[in-house]
């Protein structure tokens, strides 16, 4: 199995390298599997999913994503991975003068799908994560609830390897819980995506094996 | 809305062509309307008076008999030859250049050098009053160029800076998902450059309003006569590119200042 994230003493740091989050940690996630990451507010797990999407540089030790370093990568190269990553946010961030449907496609206008393309995989994921009716609403027309739904979806139109979400049921109540941790492991178990979850509390009811990290102390450490 | 300080830097640039023409203009009228009066006992020809001063551009001969006419009239034919023969010759000439008054001495001295030449008469008083007050209204229109053009770039830079709030989050989520700059910012492009269109052919407008009402109607002879100088097919481009590379420019940098990630 090929390693779609390998940390080799990783660490990050923020200021300059004065305030270390990450302190010397090794960890290697393999494709296809399902991770939760856990730990104490400010333990630094927002920053490590930032790490691997590029928003932060490792301070030192290294981090491949996708087999590059993430040390030394180019922009433009950047920009090609994350163009096959598909990221949760807590805090949603949809583009609120976009529609419903334009926001879910977001990734396949920026790859440069047609339209008759986007508006096939917009419906689909939109009765995946039961907004079919709101299409052609605008984000701020919608519960928060109803809002991550969208972010879900726009991180899964384009099918790729890596799904990273931060907090992504943390405002959420059960029944948008329950659809978003639904199409997360599905796109795990049957697309064979690669996920990594920062969450508060793993849901009780979970339908695939996983793998837990707890970061503590600036380590990344995996619970058995 | 970005066509206000567009226009503003548009019209600053329509001044500085105009300003360019209108100065080259009067310019040549000075130049044309001013001549050296050169007096000499024999004959002179343009290439010898070139070769005293390379200043020399044109050489007019004033008509002997016309000025003689003038002193002696009511004299005799058979005066008027004798008058004709003790009469110098009469040169006016005419410079190349508009030059400053320190030049024209040296001109002056240097076509006295001429064997036969009487007197070089440069009216420098008169020339200096007119050569300095034409240096001074440049000076003054450069002034206000510059100034216009410091407001203007305020003006870009502050909304630049109402633009950057205002889709920076657009770029950034875009950014996160991989969009490259020109995708990121290609809305912006669409904004800046409908603004752009407009603000040129505003600005077109007002030039040729002006040209066609108040040049046309005004008092003072030298706009009357010049007001061809007003505003020409040739700057309509010059504004439309200038305006194009501002927004341009305006945009890359709205852009590349959004973004999370450093170029590279
Ligand atoms: N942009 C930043 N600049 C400087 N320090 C930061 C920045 N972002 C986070 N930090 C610091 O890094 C540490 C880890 O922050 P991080 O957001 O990764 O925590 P977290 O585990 O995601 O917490 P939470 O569960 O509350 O979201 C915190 O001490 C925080 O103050
Ligand atoms: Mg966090």
């Amino acid at each position: 199995m090929a390693s779609v994230i390998t940390a080799n003493n990783l660490t990050i740091a923020y200021d300059k390298g004065k305030n270390i989050v990450i302190d010397s940690s090794t960890f290697s996630i393999e494709q296809g599997e399902f991770v939760f990451i856990t730990g104490l507010s400010g333990s630094g797990k927002s920053t490590l999913l930032k790490s691997m999407y590029g928003q932060i540089k490792p301070q030192s030790g290294s981090l491949l994503v996708g087999g590059l370093d993430m040390k030394k990568i180019k922009k433009g190269q950047l920009l090609q991975l994350r163009r096959n990553i598909g990221i949760i946010f807590q805090d949603y961030k949809l583009i609120n003068e976009w529609t419903v449907e334009k926001n879910v496609v977001l990734p396949l206008i920026i790859t440069g799908y047609n339209l008759d393309v986007q508006r096939v995989q917009a419906e689909k994921l939109l009765s995946h994560v039961k907004l079919s009716d709101s299409a052609n609403k605008y984000p701020l027309e919608l519960s928060g609830g109803e809002q991550q739904r969208v972010g879900v979806a726009r991180a899964l139109s384009k099918n790729p390897f890596l799904i990273l979400a931060d907090e992504p049921t943390g405002n959420l109540d059960e029944f948008s819980s329950g659809v978003v941790w639904d199409l997360l492991e599905n796109a795990s178990g049957q697309l064979n995506a690669t996920v990594i979850v920062v969450t508060h509390k793993i849901p009780t009811i979970f339908n695939l094996p996983y793998r837990h990290f707890i970061i503590e102390n600036g380590g990344v450490h995996e619970v058995h | 809305m970005f066509i206000l300080p567009l226009m503003a830097m548009l019209i600053g640039v329509e001044f500085i062509l105009l300003f360019n023409r209108i100065t080259t203009s009067y310019e040549d009228k000075l130049k044309s309307d001013y001549a050296i009066l050169v007096i000499s006992k024999k004959e002179l020809s343009t290439p010898l008076l070139r070769s005293y001063s390379d200043r020399v551009d044109s050489v007019e001969s004033m008509n002997r008999e016309d000025i003689a006419k003038e002193v002696t009239a009511g004299i005799q034919d058979a005066g008027m030859v004798a008058f004709l023969k003790g009469l110098p010759y009469f040169y006016r000439v005419h410079l190349t250049e508009y030059i400053s008054l320190e030049e024209l001495k040296k001109v002056q001295s240097n076509l006295k050098k001429i064997k036969d030449v009487l007197t070089v008469e440069i009216f420098g008083e008169n020339y200096h009053s007119k050569h300095t007050m034409f240096r001074l209204v440049k000076m003054i229109l450069n002034i206000f160029i510059v100034m216009l053009f410091i407001v203007s770039i305020f003006l870009v830079i502050k909304q630049m800076e109402v633009w950057q709030l205002a889709h920076k989050n657009r770029m950034q989520i875009m950014e996160v998902f991989g969009a490259p700059i020109m995708l990121r910012s290609g809305i912006l492009f669409k904004i800046a450059f409908i603004d752009a269109i407009i603000a040129t052919i505003l600005n077109i407008g007002i030039f040729i309003y002006l040209k066609v009402t108040w040049a046309k109607k005004s008092d003072i002879d030298f706009i009357k006569e010049n007001q061809d100088l007003l505003i020409n097919v040739s700057d309509y481009f010059i504004l439309f590119f200038t305006a194009f590379v501002i927004v341009l420019v305006s945009v890359l940098f709205v852009a590349v200042k959004s973004s999370e990630v450093p170029e590279g």
